[in-house]
């Protein structure tokens, strides 16, 4: 399980930010957390995927895809904000992730 | 009584421009946009030469497409999709002001051009990338067209039967608007080795711009080409309702097969010339009234031999009046999309009264003796055009276009 501090957090925001800013053609001033990255970015799903795998690089995650689509099933992504939380378990869960489900 | 078909937008990507004005220029001009290949080293090919689309592409393409959609694209997709845009602000029509369920895109895809060459992506693009529905799907998207979006694969025919699947939804009252036509590249090292060891395209390499020469003597093989045509088909109806711009009607096709050969044409052209009877018989016009033919015309052996032997055996002695074309002098063959760029040249020739030359025709085959509009554009009023296009494995098909 990764350490999570306020600095990753701070860092997974950066990412995402920048990585919407630039594939969407959006100036960065314009997305905050509640962003609907479909509605308001015309962005696509296949992004999320993109994101997965520049912070599994970034952070060494073991992560399988399967764990993010059934728990991507029960708890969809919408916003900017609730992607950046999403990342942020992936990074501290990895493959447990779907345990979360189970405690709660 | 079914719906009459015209035509109210047109954009056309080649190697003689990016947009239907320079293209239309540089072919009444009759240039060549025929060069050394530069998409790949061609060094080691017999075939050196292909007609490619100018790098300035890209940057056209920017002010069409998002970035986002670009990365998912390959550059023929980009090059169908820009078209299609092209076609559709050309058209003037604002989709928000239709019903989008009857609106449909059909694209006469043979391959996405998703080459070696062209492998430098992730691999979740790579699936999008091949994906021969993808124009199709990518120009439905664009607009939030609900009607049918699919693509037609019949080699060298495929956007001519697009057109002609789009002229019958609409006649048959099953879309207001069809969006129809194709993009190719097939300028990759594969695919010209490939047509290599089937004799198929021309190693004349040197000068490359005097490569094709339809019907002459000395034709050795079409050079390939690449681009995009598209075309937005509507009923008459709709088209006068909102006060479009007609370029030309689609009075008939046929789309027929030869159950020959998988590569030679029938013999004597009989299957090109029924092609062309059954789609003035589909039009209700006589051979009488056809002013121009543009030829499918590729500068091989087979194809100018029997599209000649066709026209006339359809036309009998008129067939020496009617003036014959074939822009692949100009283009190079664009396989999937030669049946839409030339039913586009020839609208054009309609509404211009300007029919295009047949270049580097310099050494006439005896053998071969219509009226080939020899190396220079030629006034003319048309009323009535065929546009042919006849694909490897025996896909025939004829548009005809009218005032």
């Amino acid at each position: 399980m990764a350490k999570i501090t306020e600095n990753t957090r701070n860092e997974v925001k950066e990412i995402v930010y920048n990585f919407f800013a630039e594939e969407c053609e959006v100036d960065k001033s314009k997305i905050n957390d509640g962003t609907f990255i479909i509605k308001d970015l015309d962005g696509d799903s296949l992004m999320f995927l993109e994101l997965i795998e520049i912070f599994k690089k970034k952070y060494n995650l073991e992560i399988e895809l399967k764990v993010i689509g059934k728990y991507s099933v029960k708890h969809p992504v919408a916003t900017i904000g609730q992607l950046i939380d999403m990342q942020m378990l992936i990074i501290e869960h990895e493959n447990r992730l779907l345990d979360l489900d189970i405690k709660s | 009584m079914p719906e009459e078909v015209v035509i109210t937008g047109m954009g056309m990507i080649s190697s003689l421009g990016l947009s239907i004005e320079e293209n239309w220029r540089n072919i009444c001009e009759g240039k060549s946009g025929v060069q050394r290949i530069t998409l790949f080293d061609p060094s080691g090919c017999a075939t050196q030469i292909a007609a490619q689309v100018p790098p300035e592409f890209e940057e056209v393409s920017k002010t069409w497409i998002r970035k986002r959609a670009a990365g998912q694209m390959t550059r023929v997709t980009r090059m169908c999709v820009t078209a299609a845009k092209m076609a559709v602000a050309d058209s003037g029509i604002h989709f928000d002001t239709v019903d989008k369920s009857r609106c449909s895109v059909i694209m006469g895809v043979v391959s996405t051009g998703n080459s070696t060459a062209e492998r430098d992506t992730t691999l979740q693009n790579t699936v999008l990338k091949s994906m021969t529905n993808s124009m199709a799907a990518w120009i439905s998207l664009e607009y939030q067209l609900t009607g049918p979006a699919f693509s037609v694969n019949t080699a060298c025919a495929s956007s001519a039967y697009a057109i002609a699947l789009g002229c019958d939804m609409i006649r048959n009252q099953k879309a207001d608007v069809v969006i129809v036509g194709g993009a190719d590249s097939i300028i990759n090292r594969e695919e010209i080795q490939g047509f290599n060891a089937l004799y198929a395209i021309s190693v004349a390499n040197d000068p490359p711009e005097s490569a094709s020469k339809p019907f002459s003597f000395d034709r050795d093989g079409f050079v390939i080409g690449e681009g995009a045509g598209v075309l937005v088909l509507e009923s008459r109806k709709n088209a006068i309702n909102r006060k479009a711009h007609i370029y030309a009607h689609i009075a008939g096709y046929a789309i027929t097969s030869e159950g020959y050969n998988i590569m030679a044409p029938m013999t004597g052209g009989e299957g090109m010339s029924n092609t062309m009877r059954l789609a003035l018989e589909d039009a209700g016009i006589s051979p009488e009234d056809v002013d121009y033919i543009n030829a499918h015309g590729t500068s091989t052996e087979l194809n100018d031999r029997y599209e000649t032997m066709a026209i006339k055996t359809l036309f009998g002695k008129r067939a020496f009046q009617i003036p014959v074309s074939s822009s692949k002098s100009m283009l190079g063959h664009t396989i999937g999309a030669a049946g839409a760029i030339e039913a586009i040249i020839t609208a054009l020739s309609l509404q211009n009264g300007i029919i295009p030359p047949t270049i580097n025709y310099q050494n006439p085959d005896p053998d071969l003796d219509l009226d080939y509009v020899p190396n220079i554009a030629r006034p003319k009023n048309i009323r009535v055009a065929l546009s042919n296009s006849f694909g490897f494995g025996g896909h025939n098909a004829t548009i005809v276009l009218k005032k």
